[in-house]
């Protein structure tokens, strides 16, 4: 026990050191593309999920994992999705995000945590209403990760996918970079020429970047400690995110966020004397039916909060920083939204767009579609008066 | 080679001495402390809308993400530039192009 909960320390300490060195925020990764074409931060949460994607793989394949959370799919994750999407838009932070800024000392996310916190005490108040009137007709079948189904095996199958988007990715670079628009052309044969020849230019181009960017970091170790304070490319990020998540799915689990802060919720209720035990979501789900108490993974998210704090104190990006009013409504309303869409997909970006993707979870797949349309809508209504790009 | 900077495109940075020079010459300062992504990005853009080409504004925020998102939300519409107090301050000097 001692040696998980020492795990979920580093685990926890690490993934809040990258998240906040690196910027790395899913509500960027999708708003800012969306807004303007800022595709920077979105490389580097793609990166991530590949990256884990393939480890997870390989690390299923050889026996050396703990589990998968592959809840039962359906229009739940579409829809709560949507309202989680449109919820960490409007809050100005994902799961994750709102986490390291707590860490950053923002007072306005210590209220979106709040918040959250409301949204799954409501959502567990109504959790026997909503099974039979939502969760029921909206799962149309058990939870699956393609991991366990798939005749090929896993490393090879995440491997596999992980080519097939770095295929895609290049095509669609490669044909920016030669700047034909296929309907432009005039000749069938030089259409069939562009085609072919751009994933070979997205390919060079996408192994200049790498290089340049692999360079780059090396570079850095001729004055690590400069360096370290500095901000980071968001793709060092993802490779740093990538390792503790490797060191959690081999000990303890998948990466997950609002799960646990619903434990913490339950598990903070039941201190001021709230007999959390008692209702069926935090009783047999949550908990299932071990007794409301710490688990690791709450443990773990904890120290993501204290790993934010780290780093920004390092980096001299720590302050106290109170709420201006005009932005209450965003941590009121995003908390709330964040909270119960969540609840009702369920799992947050972390659960489904990182971690449910890196695992292949057939219901992580809907969720993700449903967040990042929840992004795409809200991000549209933000940018209402000075437009967006997308 | 490239640095770490390269890739993290990071606007230039302001001396503390530029800074204020230019702080005195600003035609628009927002005061965005406390403020989180998207929220300057959309008050910058509506500021230069109201600005003639060669005008300064200047954001003043405590979001650290801010320093890289707005300029790149701002694109080609202004010239941008950061300066950093070394704590969790910062400005950010947008020149209308």
């Amino acid at each position: 026990m001692a040696l998980t909960l020492l795990i979920a320390a580093v685990v926890g300490t690490g993934l809040g050191v990258f998240l906040q060195k690196g910027r790395f925020c899913f509500v960027n990764a999708f708003r800012d593309f969306f807004a303007y074409k800022d595709s920077r931060v979105t490389k580097g949460v793609i990166a991530a999920t590949l990256l884990t994607m393939v480890f997870w793989g390989i690390a299923y394949q050889l026996g050396y994992y703990q589990g998968f959370w592959t809840p039962g799919w359906g229009l739940t994750g579409l829809f709560g999705g949507f309202i989680f999407g449109i919820g960490m838009t409007y809050a100005g932070g994902c799961a994750s995000g709102t986490l390291y800024r707590a860490g950053e000392g923002y007072l306005q996310f210590w209220i979106t945590l709040l918040f959250m916190g409301v949204g799954y005490a409501a959502f567990t108040i109504a959790f026997p209403t909503l099974q039979s009137t939502y969760f029921a007709p909206l799962t149309f079948g058990e939870g699956v990760s393609l991991f366990t189904i798939s005749p090929i095996p896993a490393g090879l199958l995440a491997i596999g996918v992980a080519a097939l988007v770095l295929l895609v990715y290049a095509t669609l670079v490669g044909r920016a970079a030669t700047g034909v628009d296929p309907d432009d052309r005039a000749t069938t044969a030089s259409v069939r020429m562009t085609s072919l020849l751009a994933p070979v230019v997205g390919l060079r181009q996408f192994a200049r970047g790498t290089s340049a960017y692999l360079c780059g970091l090396v570079e850095t170790w001729s004055n690590p400690i400069a360096a370290s304070k500095r901000p980071w490319d968001p793709r060092t990020a993802a490779l740093g995110i990538t390792a503790m998540a490797v060191v959690w799915f081999t000990q303890v689990s998948i990466v997950g966020v609002t799960g646990p802060e619903a434990r913490w919720t339950g598990y903070l209720l039941s201190q001021v004397g709230v007999d959390a035990g008692s209702f069926e979501y935090w009783g047999s789900v949550l908990f299932q039916g071990q007794g409301v108490g710490l688990t690791v993974d709450m443990v773990m998210i904890g120290f993501v909060i204290v790993g934010a704090a780290l780093a920004a104190l390092w980096s001299g990006d720590f302050s106290l920083r109170m709420l201006k009013r005009r932005r209450l409504p965003n941590a009121v309303v995003g908390g709330l939204l964040m909270g119960a869409g969540s609840r009702l997909a369920p799992g947050c970006n972390i659960g489904n767009i990182y971690s449910g993707i890196a695992e292949l979870s057939v219901h992580s797949f809907i969720a993700a579609i449903g967040i990042v349309a929840g992004v795409y809508v809200m991000t549209h209504w933000i940018y209402r008066e000075v437009g967006c790009a997308i | 080679m490239p640095s770490i900077d390269d890739v993290t495109d990071a606007p230039d940075e302001l001396s503390d001495e530029q800074a204020e020079e230019l702080l005195e010459d600003a035609d628009l300062v927002q005061d965005m402390v406390g403020e989180v992504c998207p929220y300057p990005q959309v008050e910058a853009k509506k500021g230069l809308q109201q600005l003639e080409a060669g005008d300064l504004l200047v954001q003043e925020t405590d979001h650290v993400p801010c320093t890289e998102n707005v300029p790149r939300a701002v694109g080609d519409d202004a010239d941008a530039r950061v300066w950093r107090s070394g704590n969790a301050t910062y400005r950010i000097y947008l020149r209308k192009q």
